[in-house]
């Protein structure tokens, strides 16, 4: 079980944190992990963005498809269907995200967007399980020592040396 | 006129009420109902905050969250317009003193029915409750042990005295992990700050409360198992000194 | 950062069948375009915006794939990524040519797929036609008979 790097990117697409666990990847500079997190970000959303519509099936509107199917279906609805609407997606129910998860030969990245539109970048081995957990934790540190820090200023770069003193300790007594 | 603040206490202290709010009488649940739609809440028993035992809370606990935020807005406000990290220290002190001065009562008031084991209305015969500490070494005992077993669940960990000839009025209290420090992280250029300086407040006051003239102050002392350590520095005043000097002539422990 | 000029040559679009009653269906819902020199596929708004989709899907596909070298080297390569929705599979040939396609997420991975469209497909029914042009401006010689039946015929029947 290997855990590369954590990212984290603030809701206007900033880089906040940067910490290398494990070596494995390439380091880069410091305007090149900026340059990262801002491209990250908008591929994020773009991600969002592309996801496929499936037309609704025939049956189910034989009467009113004629007539909705000139409607342009109304680009980036963040709920798959509504009554009026001649695409579902895949998944229906389930709200469209942006890349949750990508793989390479290398490595394998998680990103995980909190309600509050923070996003957490995690590089691991490709084969490592159990992800979630490690994000999950990697979330309660952020809330707990960086949100409840009174020399945290919101948005800005965290540098919290409890954070990281905790961070270092967990994923330490993991392996 | 009767201002309605007035009846509301009337009806707590229990004694009949009077409605004198409109000059019409009402029956008692009336008049009950009449202060809640003023706002202020009384329960249809008549049972108050001020009815409870004041033991009943001792065991109840806090949320750690709700009080880390709090004192993370305390830390943020003190910061404003400070000159420097020893002006950040006095206003966190200066909010930590006069909660020692009001703490004090109840503090002691918990320590003597805890050492009695029993309520009040029974402590009259059994072993006489303990004093009020008239030495040093109680003192610090009270603030090493029961203080800070009420405000953090347990004792501190450590109490000293200074070993330098020159400081006989110096004592240690240091706590490996302080609870108010737990989410904080001082940044470097500020690494002298210890906001624990909000306890040391609390501990000039209980001893100030307790005729103990001292400044208190908290310091940073880290090792490696325990990257918060904090020792805070008991300074007595040189009145406190001499009578301390008298009082132990006089066999007075 | 001066993209390299890129073209959507074929993209192709599968839906669920009409009989399966929900929209969950187990049959992979498969979007493949194949771009020469960059590339782009599809996807299923309406007609106005597909080109507009070709465009961003390319745009994301570059980015990762720079990304992704970035991080892990000039010999490390971007294989998938998913989406609450949708997976999305890339295959880059040695020529540049990029093989992207869209499945629904509970679908394996589809590398294998796209390595083998390239080569049984593509490569046979494309780039050894000699009626096709070298570049393909607009789709010209991709938009084969050949080529889009054996596709089909790949995926209905192999991948499903």
């Amino acid at each position: 079980m290997t855990v590369f790097s954590l990212i984290i990117i603030n809701k206007a697409g900033g880089l906040i944190y940067q910490r290398e666990f494990q070596p494995g990847l390439r380091k880069l500079s410091t305007n090149d992990y900026l340059v990262l997190a801002g491209t990250f970000h908008g591929v994020h959303a773009i991600t969002r963005s592309i996801t496929p519509k499936l037309p609704v099936a025939a049956a189910t509107t034989t009467a009113s498809t004629p007539t909705s199917s000139n409607v342009p279906s109304t680009p980036g609805t963040p709920t798959p269907i509504t009554p009026a609407s001649t695409h579902s997606f895949p998944n229906p129910g389930v709200p469209a995200t942006g890349l949750e998860s990508l793989e390479t030969d290398k490595f394998r990245l998680t990103c995980f967007q909190t309600l509050t539109g923070t996003k957490f970048l995690l590089f691991t081995d490709p084969m490592m399980t159990s992800i979630d957990t490690v994000i999950s934790k990697i979330y309660e540190l952020y809330s707990d020592y960086v949100m409840k820090n009174p020399f945290y200023q919101l948005e800005m770069p965290v540098r919290c040396e409890a954070f990281d003193r905790h961070l270092m300790g967990w994923l330490r007594g993991r392996t | 006129m009767t201002q309605p603040r007035h009846s509301a206490m009337l009806s707590i202290s229990n004694t009949n009420p009077i409605p004198i709010a409109n000059d019409k009488q009402q029956p008692p649940s009336t008049q009950i109902q009449n202060l809640a739609s003023t706002g202020l809440r009384v329960p249809s028993n008549r049972k108050t905050i001020y009815d409870r035992h004041l033991n009943r809370t001792r065991n109840a606990e806090l949320s750690r969250a709700g009080f880390a935020f709090l004192f993370a807005e305390m830390v943020t406000y003190a910061q404003r317009r400070v000159t420097g990290i020893q002006d950040l220290e006095r206003r966190l002190n200066e909010q930590g003193y006069p909660l020692g001065l009001r703490l004090l009562d109840l503090l002691y008031y918990r320590t003597m029915s805890s050492s009695t084991s029993s309520s009040l209305s029974s402590s009259s015969t059994s072993a006489a409750p303990p004093n009020r500490p008239l030495r040093i070494l109680p003192l610090l005992h009270l603030i090493h042990g029961p203080l800070w077993r009420l405000l953090f669940n347990r004792p501190a960990d450590a109490l000293e005295h200074s070993v330098s000839p020159d400081t006989p009025n110096e004592y240690m209290i240091t706590d490996n992990d302080p609870l108010v420090n737990t989410y904080i992280s001082v940044p470097k250029e500020m690494s002298m700050l210890n906001c624990a300086a909000f306890v040391a407040g609390i501990i000039e006051g209980v001893c100030d409360g307790c005729g103990f003239e001292a400044k208190v102050t908290a310091h940073n002392q880290p090792t490696e198992m325990w990257p918060g350590r904090t020792v805070f520095l008991v300074r007595f005043g040189e009145s406190v000194m001499e009578r301390e000097k008298v009082l132990e002539r006089a066999g007075v422990k | 950062m001066s993209l390299p000029p890129a073209e959507c040559i074929y993209k192709r679009r599968w839906v669920p069948r009409p009989s399966s009653i929900t929209g969950k269906s187990s049959r992979p819902n498969s979007e493949t375009s194949t771009t020469a020199n960059a590339l782009p596929p599809v996807l299923g708004q309406s007609a106005r915006t597909t080109d507009d989709d070709a465009k961003l899907i390319f745009g994301t596909v570059f980015s990762l794939r720079n990304m992704v070298r970035k991080l892990g080297g000039e010999d490390d390569s971007f294989v998938t990524y998913r989406t609450s929705q949708y997976k999305l599979h890339y295959y880059e040939t040695p020529t540049n040519i990029k093989f992207v396609m869209l499945t629904d997420t509970k679908s394996p991975s589809m590398r294998v797929a796209l390595q083998q469209i390239y080569i049984n497909l593509y490569v046979e029914y494309v780039v050894k036609n000699p009626l096709s042009p070298v570049e393909h401006p607009g789709g010209v010689g991709v938009n084969n008979e050949l080529f889009e039946e054996s596709l089909e015929q790949f995926v209905t029947r192999v991948l499903s």
